[in-house]
């Protein structure tokens, strides 16, 4: 069985998750054009986007209705042809598609979402976009609203 | 910030060797055309927006930060209170 690095778990077979190819990368990461989707119970909700190429490039998401059930997707022509989506529906809800928001840690240690740009992912081929909105509607860095931390969890201070 | 109003067909020059020309405006959309140099990152702004929170996303994390973040997301029931923040 393959096996791939990855930044979090050691190696892990390749069927520990479910690939997924991005055939433009990711803005900022164009050469990365593929990730393992890992969904593992220890880590649920989250979805980890591992690089199958760079074990250090791991990153965190959320499927999008665990941010925000009413959230409409917008995709522009040009991402529907990279996923294979029909270019006549609108919205494109009733396919198979996954919409997933990357998480960041921001320096002053709230948690973000990036609404702004969804990875979209098509389950029939495997296929992902980052697709960019252009409506202004979404925020890129969607803080979420987390709870404090228990005072017994020993996180260490990310400086 | 510079405002200039141009209507479709006009251009203005800026520095040297680039071009932005109104092209065509319908509703509440504007079509530009630019032409510059070919050294010169043309980007939408959500686009360059996009690439810098995928930066901050890549930062390093340590284990025990994913694991206080996780603690955190299990607990917490996003769904009802972002819904909360779009009837802003």
């Amino acid at each position: 069985m393959v096996e791939i690095k990855t930044k979090y778990f050691g190696s892990v077979p390749l069927d520990s998750g479910v690939l997924v190819e991005f055939p433009a990368g990711l803005p900022a990461f164009e050469h990365e054009r593929a990730f393992l989707a890992i969904e593992h119970p220890r880590t649920a909700p989250l979805v980890l986007l591992q690089s199958t190429t760079t074990p250090d490039l791991c990153f965190l998401a959320l499927p999008i209705p665990e941010v925000d059930p009413d959230y409409q997707l917008l995709i522009s022509a040009e991402d529907r042809a990279v996923l294979g989506l029909d270019q006549t529906v609108d919205p494109p809800a009733n396919t198979d598609v996954a919409a997933l928001a990357l998480i960041a840690v921001r320096p002053d240690g709230r948690v973000s979402a990036n609404l702004m740009s969804p990875v979209v992912v098509n389950r029939a081929n495997s296929r992902a976009v980052q697709s960019v909105r252009w409506d202004g509607v979404y925020s890129h860095e969607h803080v979420l609203r987390l709870p404090p931390a228990p005072a017994d969890t020993q996180e260490q201070p990310c400086s | 910030m510079l405002v200039i109003r141009r209507r479709a067909g006009e251009s203005v020059l800026i520095g040297d060797g680039v071009e932005v020309e109104v092209l065509e405006i319908s509703g509440n959309q504007v079509k530009i055309g630019i032409s510059a140099p070919r050294d010169i990152l043309i980007l939408r702004r959500e686009v360059q927006l996009t690439a810098e929170q995928n930066e901050l996303a890549a930062k390093s994390m340590p284990f025990s930060s994913l694991a206080g973040l996780l603690g955190k997301i299990k607990q917490s029931p996003q769904g009802s209170s972002s819904s909360g923040d779009k009837a802003k």
